[in-house]
């Protein structure tokens, strides 16, 4: 064979040694993921992270710190005898919380501001704050004003809750309230008919768009964050509370519930529905004793409504029991669909109309805003029965046992019962009962069976969670026990 | 890309330079020293080129080579000599006998051959030899023990298991550090694509695992960066250059080569159980409990089940180890091979059938190559080699949450698990004694998991010596595959209570092609000076795509379509590409052949960095000296003394896509509830997006390894004792690296360059002959490895990052300042401490020291403080020693190994121990007991005092007081003794098989992993849920280990 190599073959190195040029390699572009979205992808998504927030792990550590329900197996058990720490609520604080809702609220912020859609900007200011409310309600102190700042604050310092819900301007920190009221003059912005932005409909999971609930909703958020820090703050709880009486536009109805709604599909369901009958831990709550015993001694008629009984009668523990459980499994009563929905479809209440009565009636007596403690407390009442499907005439029945129907006493007795009937209502919301239980000790609870925890007493707090300490230097490098109480908490 | 370009010109004229070299043809014969016996096989090389042939059967050569040329003559167990050609025609030599043979030539970066001793850095070669026949598949579990300073875990005995390899310990925090694999100069993935959670997931094969080990020729371990620095970013963690056989040495005579292998595998290393108390809680029989806290058996003699049968109560002690069963692999290859040097080709074909462990799993493969090379009479040498691989592996998911290996764990002592039905014929749901499990067995048919990869990899090359000093080459290598997964979870599985299924397919491809310019001059400047210069230029393109289909919500049962599927919400479909474009250099100078020095050099250009910081340059440096040639020692004793150091850096680019900020599909949950959108809500379908919890960086910059090492090699009493000691010191820098930050910024984690991670340590390969006595021989060889390893440094004000992947929230392995790499944080109990009075838990008396702290009430340990370090996978040192006896064709080899220290999270064995299954918790259980620690006592003046724990406990308190998943207790020392390997070869005598078709025919018997002793844990230690990557120590359960005996036998026609 003669050696004969054609020029053109000379080039094959050529061409495959010149591959340094610029467009070989300009590929580091992804075909993955969007790099920008509009608002209307970014709303439901953080609505339902404030849900979930809500609804996963933190209620199943509420119901069984509240007696609702009582812990069987894994997690649950461990609260139910007062042991939580660091290692918990890492999944809520970081993908639920801070990484899932908030900071996509902050996004829809930012997003919509461009385009002035202020319907969007109100809605997440709104959430945004029933969101921050939340977490410093379970925390205490916690990054807020120096939050959701991405690069721009590695390490936010973390805020007063003190700060947080009443605001310092020293500091920098937009109070909560304050929160709530410029979210409210955004949505006025998009009320107006010059309005131009962009408007949710279906991507807001909450409202389907309806403004005028946000409206209502903000302000009845008011009213619970003013009755949250009225123990520490009752001038400025009354006067929030004052103004919102004064701006009459609350959530009046059940029909105006700031609700999230779930689907009943695999992957769309609500949470409690999945942890209590999906899951591989399904069985690890059970109804509590001490609860089934509160509700049959009022004879209330929600009990069948809000729990299961396959049958033949209501199979329960008690709470931090640690003996054998009951069998089987399957004569468990569970959460019913008052709380879980058909299949799942929820909803998780976050807001309803039946809370605000029961904070109206608080605040009237204990703050001596607007109002009859005793109409309120059986609007309340009424309200919550309603929801539930009972019927008129078992709430009249219900209403006329003196025990239940009629505030008597001192203002503390009557505040007991209040604060008692709101616990009954928002089964299924452990955390609001968790949030009324720390900050006025009712309905007064023996604690649980083997409960050991720090010092034997119910948790009032969790410990921050191991990679907030690891990451951000500003979180006390000595965990705060959960035995040490949230400022509103204590008097 | 100016230097591109120049590359491409000076090729361009070096074809146009004339052909000037003349051959002239040499022959001779080759003996021993010794006894003056001929010596078949000798490698007869032409110096500083590829040329070369071998001895023949009666130890005779002939070559053409250039004239003035110098030929090499190298043989396993000798000495090997080099010889001026001259004008001599004629060249019979002689060659001195050592143990080692220890300037045989190896095969370095970019597939440069080298004589060993010119080396300045550390190479470990395996023959062969050393891997074939081994009882196992994948070719890394068969290095285990053999190299000093690589680490090898395997995830476990289960068909096709990953298995993990790191070289000279972790130099990068969240990167790869699994070593760049070359075969035939093939850049060859390794990657495991690994989809497995802690909770529930399948365990892929790393792709190395699609190597025939038959096909191995020879294996060569690049340990430092200095050694492979020319293979640029990706050999930072090192690199293992497989040359697979060929026929280059058949002198011109075709060979037909036949193995056959059959290996039988058992589950070893199974935890030992109480066989005394059944199924309960707290002394009573509890039909659904997963405890062994029931009755003694003495105390009833049958019991009614979950589904109401009365059954007899009693121990079934192998109720465990029956749900394994014996699993076999049957391997069979045939290669053809022919040629000689210049023109040669083999076909090989290579099948592996392995049934596994657990029942319906297996790992098959089927391996087809072709290869050849052909030098042209122009003087164009054109190779080319081509492998087809078809992987089909089925196994079972593991881990923690609710798959088979979750529950195998969890099944009390009385429970007939090999005997009860475990499917409902009629709903063909599960069986099982808990409601809110599934059964193992219906697992294993129920949830499946299975890959299909075909892959195709090979290389194409052609050389040409434009002038005896000048050669220049062009080779394209390509290697792609393709991984069809389908993960299938029947209606009623643990995870997926409505059924799920999952179509994952996997696609890689990756395209090298590389200029090298090699030019090779001898006394230059001086003479006994020669240089050699290589130029390269490297254009590589790697492409992913994943696409995921999840069907969930199955409506027919049995029927696995992903048609059957309701919901697919959280399907999904990911693809990258990557392109790098290298150019390399690298000067060796040699002086009289004592004296090395090497430089080299790589730019790299890569298109995963921002383009103002996308070419970054890395350098080289390398010394080696043999002080008894340059002052010529002549001793008995002191044979060969080798002294050596090198250093280097090497740049490693990012993975694509890290530059921006992104958005992606929501979802929230984990194992106890979750949703995925779009979301299916009152009829409509609603999509939702958030920002990605990781924060793009648009200034990365490259991150580096530098490293130096030094080391000697020594050789003594006429080498039959050859010492290899090696210190080594690399430090890791500016690591591209997914940073935890504060979730309170609304971000998980950001993507810079940060941290510093320092890897020290010592290898020593002592490899000697101690008796060589007529034709019997034993032959030694230990390895030892010790490599310490920091975390110095993270990002300011962070102290301690978790490292990505699959850990368990509670038990994260951790990067933390000042502690080796990987260390597992999570919940510590209480102790008392002397040191300070102000804090809690202060003992004033000093008396009880770091003595667990214990609740005076309920005498359990008082709560635990979570973010403590628990656990330390890193090894105090590991050892392997082979001893091989050989007598004629007999020979005997034994491989045991040991690994000191380090430690291993075991969720299976603290779920056994607090569930009462394990031995120890039967023993005196009726007797109260007392946990370890002391009691504070509060004096009447508030101040508190300690003594000792005095509170007597149940058995059943006792133990789950010890310590469930999330605990300390979790922790167990992994130190471990094992007789790794033995095996025992007879190679018939040639004069037997004169009359047969054979060459030569040998069989053998060989067993794996035959027996070991973990002084500080219950079962085998070497498990690693994770398989290959870089979270160590952690037994998240999955499948055990196995012991494998074999027979194999091998002959050429």
């Amino acid at each position: 064979m003669k050696f004969i190599l054609p020029k053109k073959y000379l080039l094959v190195p050529l061409v495959l040694g010149m591959g340094a040029c610029t467009n070989f390699l300009d590929v580091n572009q992804t075909p993955n993921n969007p790099l920008s979205v509009p608002p209307s992808v970014l709303l439901p998504a953080a609505e339902a992270g404030s849900a979930f927030a809500n609804s996963n792990e933190l209620n199943r550590f509420t119901s069984v710190i509240v007696q609702h329900l009582a812990g069987a197996n894994n997690g649950p058990a461990t609260y139910d005898v007062y042991q939580t720490n660091g290692g918990d609520f890492g999944n809520q604080w970081r993908t639920e919380i801070y990484d899932g809702a908030l900071i996509n609220y902050q996004k829809v912020i930012q997003i919509a501001d461009v385009t002035n859609s202020k319907a969007y900007t109100g809605i997440a200011k709104i959430m945004k704050a029933y969101t921050f409310a939340l977490a410093t309600d379970v925390w205490g102190d916690i990054p807020y004003s120096q939050a959701l700042l991405g690069e721009g604050n590695l390490q936010p310092r973390l805020d007063k809750q003190e700060d947080i819900y009443k605001g310092n301007t020293t500091l920098g920190i937009q109070s909560l309230f304050d929160l709530v009221r410029e979210g409210e003059k955004d949505l006025d912005v998009a009320l107006a008919a010059n309005y131009s932005g962009l408007k949710p409909t279906n991507d807001d999971l909450i409202y389907g768009g309806d403004l005028n609930k946000w409206k209502a909703a903000g302000n009845t958020l008011l009213l619970k964050f003013a009755i949250q820090i009225s123990n520490k703050e009752p001038k400025l709880a009354a006067s929030v509370i004052n103004e919102v009486l004064t701006g009459n536009k609350y959530i009046t109805s059940n029909s105006q519930d700031l609700n999230q709604p779930f689907g009943g599909a695999v992957g769309s369901q609500d949470p409690v529905y999945t942890w209590t009958y999906v899951s591989l831990f399904r069985d690890d709550l059970i109804l509590s004793t001490r609860y089934l015993n509160l509700l049959k001694g009022l004879s209330d008629p929600r009990l069948p409504i809000f729990f299961t009984k396959p049958a033949a009668d209501y199979v329960t523990i008690d709470n931090g029991f640690r003996g054998v459980l009951p069998t089987p499994i399957s004569s468990w009563s569970r959460y019913n669909t008052y709380v879980t929905g058909a299949n799942g479809v929820g909803p998780v209440r976050l807001a309803t109309n039946f809370q605000r009565a029961f904070i109206l009636a608080e605040a009237a007596i204990r703050l001596g805003t607007p109002g009859d403690p005793q109409k309120l407390y059986e609007e309340g009442i009424t309200a919550s029965m309603t929801l539930a499907g009972v019927t008129p005439t078992q709430i009249t029945a219900y209403l006329a046992n003196p025990a239940v129907g009629t505030l008597t006493g001192t203002n503390e007795q009557k505040i007991a019962q209040i604060i008692t009937q709101k616990y009954i209502a928002f089964t299924g919301n452990s955390l609001e009962v968790w949030n009324d239980l720390r900050r006025t000790g009712y309905p007064t609870q023996l604690p649980a069976q083997n409960a050991a925890g720090i010092d034997g007493t119910r948790p009032v707090r969790a410990v921050y969670i191991n990679e907030e300490i690891q990451r951000n230097p500003n979180f006390p490098q000595t965990p705060i026990q959960s035995n040490v109480p949230v400022w509103w908490a204590t008097k | 890309m100016r230097r591109n370009l120049l590359n491409s010109l000076l090729l361009s004229l070096l074809f146009c330079l004339p052909l000037l070299a003349q051959d002239v043809s040499v022959s001779g014969r080759v003996t021993s020293s010794d006894d003056s016996s001929v010596l078949p096989g000798v490698s007869v090389q032409v110096k500083g080129t590829s040329r070369g042939t071998t001895t023949d059967a009666n130890g005779a050569y002939k070559i053409s080579v250039p004239a003035n040329a110098r030929l090499v003559f190298s043989f396993i167990g000798f000495s090997s000599q080099e010889l001026a050609v001259g004008n001599q025609s004629t060249l019979n030599v002689k060659l001195l006998s050592g143990a080692q043979n220890l300037d045989e030539i190896v095969i370095t970066a970019q597939g440069i051959e080298r004589d060993k001793r010119s080396l300045g850095y550390s190479i470990q070669e395996i023959n062969g030899s050393a891997i074939s026949q081994r009882s196992e598949p994948n070719v890394l579990n068969a290095l285990q023990g053999k190299v000093a300073g690589v680490s090898i875990t395997t995830a476990s005995g289960a068909p096709g298991a990953s298995t993990n390899i790191n070289i000279r310990g972790i130099t990068s925090f969240t990167g790869n550090n699994q070593p760049l694999i070359v075969v035939d100069g093939i850049i060859f993935s390794n990657d495991v694509n690994n989809t497995q959670n802690t909770l529930f997931g399948s365990t892929p094969s790393n792709r190395l695992a699609d190597i025939n080990p038959e096909s191995i020729e020879s294996l060569n371990v690049l340990k430092g960066p200095a050694a492979a620095v020319l293979y640029g970013s990706r050999a930072s963690a090192g690199a293992i250059v497989i040359t697979t056989k060929s026929g280059r040495n058949q002198n011109n005579k075709t060979e037909v080569t036949l193995n056959s292998s059959y290996n039988v595998q058992n589950v070893y290393g199974l935890p030992q159980y109480q066989n005394s108390y059944g199924q309960g809680t707290l002394n009573n029989y509890v039909p659904n409990s997963s405890n062994s806290w029931g009755p003694a058996f003495s105390a009833l003699s049958s019991v009614t089940n979950t589904q109401g049968k009365v059954v007899p109560y009693q121990a079934y002690p192998n109720n465990i180890r029956d749900f394994f069963t014996q699993g076999t692999i049957l391997q069979n290859s045939v290669n053809i091979a022919s040629g000689d040097q210049n023109r040669n080709y083999i076909i090989a074909i290579g099948n592996t059938l392995q049934k596994g462990i657990i029942p319906n799993t297996k790992f098959n493969r089927t391996n087809i190559q072709i290869g050849g090379e052909s030098k042209l009479q122009n003087g164009l040498r054109v190779s080319g080699t081509g492998t087809y691989v078809q992987t089909v592996q089925q196994g079972i998911p593991g881990g923690n949450g609710g798959s088979a290996f979750g529950q195998i764990t969890a099944i009390p002592r009385s429970y007939n698990l090999p005997g009860e039905a475990y499917q409902d014929t009629l709903t063909g749901r599960s069986i099982y004694f808990n409601p809110s499990a599934v059964n193992p067995n219906w697992s294993l048919y129920n949830e499946t998991f299975n890959s299909q990869v075909d892959r195709f990899f090979g290389n194409f090359q052609l050389g040409y010596d434009i002038a005896k000093w000048l050669n220049v080459s062009y080779r394209v290598t390509g290697d792609t595959y393709t991984d069809r997964r389908k993960l299938v979870q029947q209606i009623g599985a643990g995870r997926a209570p409505t059924g799920d299924v999952t179509q994952d397919n996997f696609f890689r491809s990756e395209i090298n092609g590389d200029l090298i310019i090699n030019a090779h001059k001898e006394d230059v400047f001086l003479k006994g000076l020669n240089a050699t210069l290589l130029l390269g230029n490297n254009v590589n393109q790697r492409k992913t795509q994943e696409v995921y289909l999840d069907a969930a919500t199955l409506t027919i049962p049995g029927f696995t379509n992903v048609s059957n599927g309701s919901v697919f919400t959280a399907s999904s479909e990911n693809s990258t590409i990557r392109r790098l474009v290298g150019n390399y250099g690298q000067l060796s100078l040699s002086y009289n052949n004592y004296l090395f020095l090497e430089l080299s050099g790589r730019a790299d250009q890569s298109s995963t960095l921002p383009k103002n910081n996308g070419t970054y340059f890395y350098p080289g440096a390398s010394v080696s000296f043999v002080p008894t040639d340059a002052f010529k020692v002549n001793s008995n004793v002191l044979s060969y003394v080798k002294l050596r150091g090198s250093i280097a850096k090497v740049g490693r680019d990012a993975d694509p896509y890290l530059l921006n900020s992104v958005y992606v599909t929501s979802g929230y949950g984990n194992n106890v509830a979750n949703i995925n959108f779009p979301l299916s809500v009152n009829g409509n379908s609603i999509p939702g997006f958030g920002i990605s919890s990781r924060i793009g960086s648009s200034n990365l910059t490259p991150e580096f390894v530098q490293s130096y090492e030094f080391g000697a090699n020594v050789g003594l009493f006429k080498n039959r004792v050859n010492i290899d000691a090696t210190y080594f010191n690399s430090h890791s820098t500016n690591q591209i690296f997914n940073a935890a930050i504060s979730n309170s910024t609304g971000y998980d984690t950001r993507t810079t360059n940060l941290g510093s991670l320092r890897n020290k340590g010592l290898e020593l390969v002592i490899t000697g002959t101690p008796v060589r006595v007529g034709g019997f021989k034993w032959d030694v060889a230990l390895n030892y490895t010790l490599i310490r390893n920091l975390v110095e440094f993270i990002a300011p004000g962070i102290k301690s990052a978790g490292i990505p992947g699959n850990g368990f929230i509670g038990s994260t392995p951790s990067i933390k300042e000042g502690l080796p790499y990987g260390v597992i944080i999570g919940n510590a109990n209480s102790r008392t401490q002397t040191t300070d009075p102000t804090a809690a838990n202060y003992d004033a008396s000093g008396q009880y020291n770091g003595q667990y702290l214990i609740n005076a009430i309920t005498g359990a340990f008082a709560p635990t403080v979570a973010n403590s370090v628990i656990s330390n996978p890193q090894a105090r040192y590991t050892a392997g020693l082979t001893n091989t006896f050989s007598y004629k064709g007999l020979a005997l080899s034994v491989l045991v190994d040991t690994r000191q220290g380090g430690q291993l999270l075991s969720f299976g064995a603290a779920a056994q121990r607090s569930s009462g299954a394990l031995y120890a918790t039967g023993i005196d259980r009726d007797q109260p007991r007392i946990l370890p620690g002391v009691i504070p006592v509060t004096a009447a003046d508030g101040t508190v005092s300690y003594k000792p724990n005095n509170i007597q406990i149940p058995a059943q308190t006792y133990w789950q007081g010890i310590g469930g998943l999330q605990s300390e207790a979790t922790v167990f020392d992994a130190t471990v003794y094992r007789v790794r390997e033995a095996s025992l070869n007879y190679t018939l005598p040639k004069g037997l098989l004169n009359k047969t078709p054979f060459g030569s025919i040998s069989v053998g018997v060989s067993g794996r992993n035959l027996f070991f002793y973990a002084p500080h844990f219950i079962a085998d230690p070497e498990l690693n849920t994770q398989g290959a990557g870089n979270i160590q120590g952690l037994d998240l359960q999955g499948p055990p280990n196995t012991r494998n005996f074999g027979v194999n036998l091998r002959a050429t026609l």
